[in-house]
Parts: structure tokens; C-alpha cells; sequence
């Protein structure tokens, strides 16, 4: 049975993601700061903070322990906010930069060294649109994601040589708590400027990182996938 | 979340031969007549080191899984000096297995 590890899994396209491979019969290893959400019996639940290096590492640990190898690493866990940046204190911006940045490196790190022996290994990271885009008022969630990206050009080609790719997708806005600060008329707005302008929906993301997953896709690695036509 | 089991404090010489009985199966992995039979002073990394990075990340890899299922601490050897050549932990059986045992007293 493939084990796919998927960070933030308690709601949002993180869950959305954890079902779906639940439902394809995958061993779904999961994690979130808070309670797990997901009941199943292939589905295991972590309590952990993603920037928590310490709680990180213990959980690879675990993880090793309890399944041994991981075929597939979804570091979806992520938090923004919404402010112009003269409104923006330091407290927001390092934490932001703790879960989008740290979490997904940290995790990259540790869980890399999980999937030495599997067969089809990959990573996929988690940026957004909000980068090409230079979305005003997301200055901050959008630079964590422009750090996430080089991390995976670069990682790509540190992990190649242990068979990883490493890849990342870029949502559209996708209607979860994420966004659900952001006035109706600025997502408009916002949509207005993709090639598709509707709303993403998990699928959406799902189909990205099932083909950055799947078997055939082994030469492709570094590339980030933006949805709705935003290049 | 769950604890790794208890933690048992190795001395140096258990944690020496620990990461002896690694870089061999790593050597036999990787075919490095070199490292076939390894001893305290045998280079790894840089200057004669016979590792290249992809056996590097490997034996680092099985050194911090051996100490968490042998003595229940969980390592990574994850260190900003890691990579400068001049003291850099990765030089040979010694210098490894001395920070080895520091990040398990850590
Ligand atoms: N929704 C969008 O419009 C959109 C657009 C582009 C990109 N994205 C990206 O897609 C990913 C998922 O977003 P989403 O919309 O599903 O967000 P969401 O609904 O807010 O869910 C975020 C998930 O991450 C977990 N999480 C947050 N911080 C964490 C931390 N420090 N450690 C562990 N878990 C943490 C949350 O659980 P806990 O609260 O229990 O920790 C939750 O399960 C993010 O990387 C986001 O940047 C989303």
C-alpha cells in the first residue's frame, strides 16, 4: 500500500486531499495543530505544528517506526494574511514564514530521508497565484510562497540524486477559511485577472498533484503548476 | 503525539561502534571497497573521504534511524557547521560519532 504523508489535513483542500487518497486505498498519514477531523481506518492523524522542528522530527520518527518507508510527501499546511503592509505587525510575518516556509523545508528534510527507498518518490509544495500575480494587501503570504517555490527548484535538483522530484501547484482561490477575510469584491476582482476566471475547486488541485505524482511523471521535477490560467 | 521510547545514554564507544556498523552496510550498499571494513579513523567526507554527497545524505540518514531505534533519541544531524569543510563533523568515523554523541546529550 502506497503512505502518503499530507501536512494540514484537519480542513480545507488539505482534507479534501487526505479523502481522496483514502478513497484510491492509499495510507493517508496526516497533520495539523489541532484534532483530527478524518475517521479511517488507513488514516493516521499527527498533532503537530509544522515549524515545530523538535515535533517534526519526532513524528518522522514515528512515522518511520510505525510504516517505514513514505511514497509521497503533500505539503499543503499553510496560513496567510490578508493587510497592507504598513499595517502588517512582525508577529504576522514570522509566523507566516514559520508554517509556509520552515514547515515545508522542515518537512522536505525530514521526510525525504523516509522515502529513500520507495519506489515512485515526490514531493509537491504548496505556493499560489497571489505570487506572479504581486496581489496587493498579500505581500507577506506572498513572499513565503515565492520562498517555497525556490525551494523546490532548488530542492529538486539536491533530491534528485535520491530519485525524489520535487514539484509545487499554485491554486487559484479556492473557497476555504483561508480567504474567507477577503471582501467579495476584491476576489472578483482578483478572478478577473485569470485566463479561467471562476473560483478553484479541490479537484482542481487534486488533478495537479496527481499528475505530478503519478509514475510517468519521474522526469519531471522543479516545475511549478499554476491553475486558472494564471502564468 | 507519541514519545519515542526511553532514552538510553550511549558512551562514546557504543555510539563509535553504532556508526561503524552504519558506514559499513552503507559501504557494502554503495561498493566502497574503501569503508568495507571501517574503523575509527577512516575518512568520509572531503578531503580523502570516499563519500560523495549521495552516500553522505545516505549514512546520515541511517545514523540518526539507528540511534532512535537503539537508544530512543530522536537526532538530526542538521548543524550549521555541517558542510564547512574545516570542522565539519563529517570527516571520519571520529569526528561523526563525536557529534553523534552531542546531539544526543543535546
Ligand atoms: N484556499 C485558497 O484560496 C488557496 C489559494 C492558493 C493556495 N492555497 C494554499 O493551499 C494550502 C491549503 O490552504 P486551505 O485553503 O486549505 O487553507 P485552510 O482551509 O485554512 O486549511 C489550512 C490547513 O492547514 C493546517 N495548518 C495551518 N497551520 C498549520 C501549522 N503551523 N502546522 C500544521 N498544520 C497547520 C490547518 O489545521 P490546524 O488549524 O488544525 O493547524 C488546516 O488543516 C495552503 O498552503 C494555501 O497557501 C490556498
Amino acid at each position: 500500500m502506497k503512505q502518503i504523508v499530507i501536512t494540514g489535513t484537519r480542513k480545507g483542500i488539505g482534507r479534501s486531499l487526505a479523502e481522496h487518497y483514502l478513497a484510491l486505498g492509499w495510507g493517508v498519514i496526516g497533520c495539523s495543530r489541532g484534532e483530527p477531523s478524518i475517521e479511517h481506518a488507513q488514516y493516521r492523524h499527527y498533532s503537530v505544528d509544522v515549524s515545530d522542528e523538535v515535533a517534526v522530527i519526532e513524528m518522522a520518527r514515528d512515522v518511520k517506526r510505525q510504516f517505514g518507508e513514505v511514497d509521497v510527501l503533500l505539503n499543503n499546511a499553510g496560513i496567510a494574511s490578508m493587510n497592507h503592509c504598513l499595517l502588517t505587525p512582525g508577529s504576522t510575518v514570522n509566523s507566516i514564514l514559520q508554517t509556509n516556509v520552515v514547515g515545508t523545508f522542515l518537512f522536505c528534510r525530514e521526510f525525504a530521508k523516509l522515502m529513500r527507498k520507495a519506489e515512485q518518490p515526490r514531493i509537491v509544495n504548496f505556493t499560489t497565484v497571489a505570487h506572479p500575480l504581486n496581489l496587493e494587501g498579500e505581500a507577506i503570504y506572498a513572499a513565503s510562497k515565492a520562498a517555497v517555490e525556490s525551494l523546490t527548484r532548488i530542492m529538486a535538483r539536491e533530491l534528485a540524486e535520491l530519485g525524489i522530484t520535487v514539484n509545487a501547484v499554485g491554486p487559484t482561490p479556492v473557497l476555504t477559511d483561508l480567504i474567507k477575510g477577503v471582501s467579495s469584491e476584491k476576489m472578483d476582482a482578483l478572478l478577473a485577472r485569470q485566463a479561467i476566471p471562476r473560483y478553484g475547486k479541490p479537484e482542481d488541485v487534486i488533478n495537479a498533484v496527481d499528475f505530478f505524482i503519478r509514475p510517468e511523471s519521474d522526469f519531471i521535477t522543479g516545475q511549478v503548476l499554476y491553475l486558472g490560467g494564471v502564468t | 503525539m507519541p514519545k519515542a521510547e526511553m532514552l538510553i545514554m550511549p558512551n562514546s564507544e557504543e555510539v563509535e561502534t553504532l556508526v561503524i556498523e552504519s558506514v559499513r552496510l552503507l559501504a557494502e550498499d554503495f561498493d566502497l571497497a574503501a569503508l568495507q571494513q571501517p574503523n575509527s579513523a577512516s575518512a568520509l567526507y572531503g578531503n580523502e573521504g570516499v563519500l560523495d554527497s549521495m552516500a553522505l545524505v545516505n549514512l546520515i540518514a541511517d545514523i540518526e534511524d539507528a540511534v532512535s531505534e537503539k537508544f530512543g533519541a530522536s537526532i538530526t544531524l542538521a548543524n550549521e557547521k555541517a558542510m564547512s569543510a574545516r570542522q565539519s563533523p563529517f570527516l571520519n568515523v571520529k569526528t561523526l560519532s563525536q557529534a553523534v554523541l552531542e546531539r544526543i546529550g543535546s
